[in-house]
């Protein structure tokens, strides 16, 4: 018996009136007490695979074909009232965003009791004993308490503690974990997954991790799918897939992710980006073929079969026996020579805000920055780790001038760079600039690339031609990877990674000496940080500008950086060289930060997954 | 697909716009189109009933007024009164609101404060006594009601844009064009006005529509634009005491400024829905 058996299953979308595919005949079995994950890139049609299990589609979605047995009753075809009363009861949720899950004007109390009403569990004092139960197996300290507040009181990790309980609350069979951690901070990733495990263990549930990480599905499933563009294209033994994998896709993905512990190497690049449901119509045969290094002609006119290479590992590739036999070329990252000059020297930079009402009383004043000191030379990458909230885009603020420090000083060059006149201003825009963390927002939706990567030719009262200012979009689109037609085209029209691509495009128009960037790959898929992060390392030895990096991602870091700054409550806590830092950490909140990436090697044990409870408690309540 | 085409293609907009075009054909070509003129007085042909009711005169098609003058001439010429109000004071009351809140919404702190607990003081107000009393201060002319309106209205302007300079100034793209050297003003004008303007358009269609009502009352109390001058809310205080005689009187004056204000109602409500980014992007 299954826990859920997903035969041939095929969801559909209307475009342009036609149905698409956006999941191909999907099988999985899943027994009662595994974990199993989907791992893909977004579009890859990973969530689409809980959402159909929910019936909650969206609009334009349906099921086409196939079956999903839930302990053998299929849950599309029965009726929506017995459905329901699966769902909540026997299937259990957790959400991507743990803090819009909650009704935000009801106590965590009243909803625990909510649900624990809907499964009729006894009296109103009995289903207060269940959610303090429920709320302390799920480690939080003082449930009683907690029972009384609102969701806003809670960080976001306490809130996902909760919601795992409220999961687990009904001892249902099966739980639906849709990227439980992407939204929370690195150093909670490792206790949420292990309370997860934890809890999936105690009631012998069946789990769907749905991530686009393979590294930590590896190390928590047992099985593991991997998805691309609507299709399982691997399936098998989670350390089997990541040992041995069988689709170059897997392959590549794996080589595209820099790693944490091994030897520094380059990083593989996919070409281009998955395609979208409009564009997988136009391509024959194999859905991967446009991206694979290993394409033939065959791949290109029918739909590859699925092939077994191992014990319950099968691949959907014509090549599978070749895949490993991907390496990533190197050549591209030497690192070059960085300089002893100094670009940028920060002296006790401190930052203050007051909250709250300063004209009726109650205003507080919080320290974001705490004498910060550091200096980066020409031509070095320095980056910032930290969790949100600790002050790393507040250094960036400070840098590029955009707020104004409370203390210290910020020397570029030697020129002490907070002088309030229009002079300083003009010099600091044309030596310091920054690439911003979502592109979306970044780019102005009603000016052309164009308009946009030349806008610093429109400062001031320099006023370029337009012939001037597309002569420079020519060189800055090259320089950046796009070809010369984009510079007619509006941000909207643009993917994640070539929005972001604009955006350094614009920040370089002036050669500064110095590039913030904040978190600029954080939002993006492997594949795209990948060409980002190679366009960074390339762009620097051709322009040789110095740059602050920041980032929560430490092995990002520690590819592309020569020395790291770590930041812990507006405090910068240990700083030096890369290798050095994440190797042997001196600070605790250092090595929360470095214990929280998963090994590489997927038969290496994970240390955080196992960490003492206490500690664990310790953190969460920091 | 530009939002201006896009804007055009809603039938919303385009029965609106034909509607307004009628009104603005008989404010712009009033002297040519009326059959007599506006302030000619027939006392020996007084309250003569339109031409479709019993003992109705071809020479006034919709019938005369107490004094003897052409309905349908100070029909047309108050048309032209309704437009001038419409266009210049929306347009004035949409400066003011703009400028300041755009300086409100960009620079925020204590600038923010002291326009917005203006504004609120101001809105404290009930508008139409406020413009009454303006009007008092003023006295009666087609400007001064112009600036009463103006004086009166540039704070709904203000609040609502407020909000939506706010939400702008917030995206990162304006805080780049800080950094590239940009001056505030420069930011302002290129890069938070241009994502503002729907809004400012729709607002301004709108406010047209509040003119022409705003106006009708203050000339209907007779602190309008002066006796001299047809206007609708004059010519519905004329028609209320011999409403039983000729209904109609009072009847045709009121059912322009209702389709006056229906059309522009209309084309804020379509200019909306085309315009607003949040609204057509959902859709698309």
């Amino acid at each position: 018996m299954f826990a859920l058996q997903a035969i041939d299953l095929t969801v559909t979308a209307q475009i342009d009136g036609r149905p698409v595919p956006a999941i191909r005949a999907l099988s999985f079995d899943l027994r009662p007490g595994k974990i199993l994950g989907l791992v893909g890139e977004s579009g890859a049609g990973k969530s689409m695979v809980g959402r159909a299990i929910a019936q909650l589609l969206p609009p334009g979605f349906a099921v086409a074909a196939g079956s999903l047995l839930f302990e053998g009753a299929d849950l599309v075809q029965m009726p929506p009232s017995r459905r329901r009363a699966l769902l909540g009861r026997a299937i259990g949720f957790i959400p991507q965003q743990p803090m819009t899950a909650l009704n935000p004007v009801m106590t965590v109390g009243a909803q625990f009791d909510e649900h624990l009403a809907r499964l009729g569990k006894g009296g109103r004092a009995e289903r207060r004993q269940r959610a303090i139960a429920a709320l302390a197996a799920a480690h939080l300290h003082d449930a009683g308490g907690l029972l009384g507040r609102y969701p806003h009181q809670l960080s976001g990790g306490m809130l996902q503690r909760v919601l795992i309980a409220l999961a687990f609350s009904s001892n249902p069979r099966l739980v639906i974990a849709d990227e439980p951690t992407t939204a929370l901070d690195v150093t909670i990733h490792p206790p949420i997954l292990r309370l997860i495990a934890e809890m999936q263990r105690e009631h012998s549930t069946a789990v769907i991790f749905i991530t686009h990480d393979l590294r930590l599905a590896a190390q928590l499933c047992d099985q593991v799918v991997v998805m691309y563009a609507g299709r399982a294209i691997e399936s098998g033994p989670a350390r089997s897939i990541l040992s041995r994998p069988g689709h170059p896709y897997t392959r590549c993905l794996q080589l595209a992710n820099p790693t944490m512990h091994d030897e520094q190497r380059a990083l593989y690049v996919i070409p281009d980006q998955m395609p979208s449901l409009r564009q997988l119509q136009k391509i024959p045969g194999c859905h991967f073929a446009p991206r694979c290094p290993l394409v033939e002609k065959r791949c290109r006119s029918a739909d590859p079969p699925d092939v077994a290479i191992g014990a319950d590992h099968r691949v959907a590739c014509i090549r599978a026996a070749d895949a490993s036999n991907i390496v990533a070329s190197s050549g591209e990252t030497a690192a070059p020579e960085i300089s002893a000059r100094i670009v940028l020297q920060v002296e006790n930079l401190q930052k203050r805000y007051s909250i709250g009402d300063a004209l009726f009383g109650g205003a507080r004043i919080v320290d974001a920055l705490k004498d910060a000191s550091f200096s980066i030379a020409e031509n070095e990458f320095v980056a910032i780790v930290g969790e949100s909230g600790s002050g790393k885009s507040t250094v960036a603020k400070l840098l590029v001038g955009l707020e104004p420090p409370s203390g210290g000083r910020i020397l570029l060059n030697g020129e002490d760079l907070n002088d309030p006149s229009s002079r300083g201003r003009v010099r600091r825009a044309a030596s310091v600039q920054m690439v911003f963390q979502d592109p979306q927002s970044a780019l102005n939706p009603r000016r052309r690339v164009a308009s946009i990567i030349t806008q610093a030719m429109e400062a001031g009262s320099r006023h370029a031609t337009w012939d001037e200012r597309l002569a420079r979009t020519k060189e800055l689109l090259a320089e950046v990877g796009l070809s010369a037609d984009f510079a007619a085209r509006l941000p909207g029209q643009l993917s994640g990674g070539q929005r972001q691509r604009v955006n350094i495009a614009r920040a370089l128009c002036n050669i500064p000496k110095l590039l913030i960037a904040d978190e600029i790959v954080s939002g993006l898929d492997v594949s795209i940080q990948a060409q980002l992060l190679n366009l960074l390392a390339r762009l620097r030895s051709e322009l040789g500008f110095g740059m602050l990096f920041i980032s929560h991602d430490l092995s990002v870091v520690r590819h592309l950086c020569s020395r790291v700054l770590v930041m812990y409550r507006g405090e910068i806590v240990e700083q030096g060289p890369i290798g050095t830092v994440f190797s042997d950490p001196k600070h605790p909140h250092t090595r929360a930060l470095v214990s929280s990436v998963p090994p590489d090697d997927p038969r290496e044990p994970w240390p955080a997954l196992k960490l003492a409870l206490a500690e664990e408690r310790a953190k969460i309540w920091r | 697909m530009s939002a201006l085409t896009r804007s055009l293609r809603s039938p919303r907009v385009l029965i609106a716009l034909v509607m307004i075009l009628c009104i603005l054909c008989c404010a712009v070509f009033a002297g040519w189109i009326a059959p007599n003129d506006p302030g000619d007085q027939n006392l020996l042909s007084i309250l003569v009933p339109p031409v479709w009711a019993a003992g109705g005169d071809p020479a006034f098609p919709f019938g005369t007024d107490s004094l003897g003058r052409d309905v349908l001439s100070r029909l047309i010429y108050g048309a032209r009164t309704a437009m001038l109000v419409a266009f210049f004071a929306s347009l004035g009351a949409m400066i003011i609101g703009t400028v300041l809140a755009h300086i409100s919404g960009y620079f925020g702190g204590t600038v923010d404060w002291i326009i917005g607990r203006l504004v609120d003081v101001w809105m404290s107000f009930p508008p139409v006594i406020l413009s009454l009393i303006l009007m008092v201060g003023l006295g009666v002319g087609l400007d001064r009601v112009i600036l009463a309106i103006i004086l009166v209205d540039w704070t709904r302007f203000c609040r609502v844009l407020r909000s939506e300079v706010l939400v702008v100034t917030r995206h990162d793209y304006v805080a780049a064009a800080r950094l590239l050297g940009f001056t505030h003003w420069q930011a302002i004008a290129r890069e938070v006005l241009p994502a503002t303007l729907p809004l400012l358009i729709t607002l301004m269609s709108l406010e047209m529509a509040i003119a022409v009502i705003v106006e009708a009352i203050l000339s209907f109390v007779g602190l309008g634009v002066g006796a001299n001058q047809p206007a609708w809310g004059q010519m519905i205080a004329d028609a209320r005491q011999y409403v039983y005689q000729s209904p109609w009187n009072l009847l045709l004056p009121a059912l322009a400024i209702f389709f006056t204000v229906t059309a522009f109602n209309l084309l804020g409500d379509g200019l909306r829905r085309t315009l607003d980014v949040r609204l057509s992007e959902s859709g698309r």
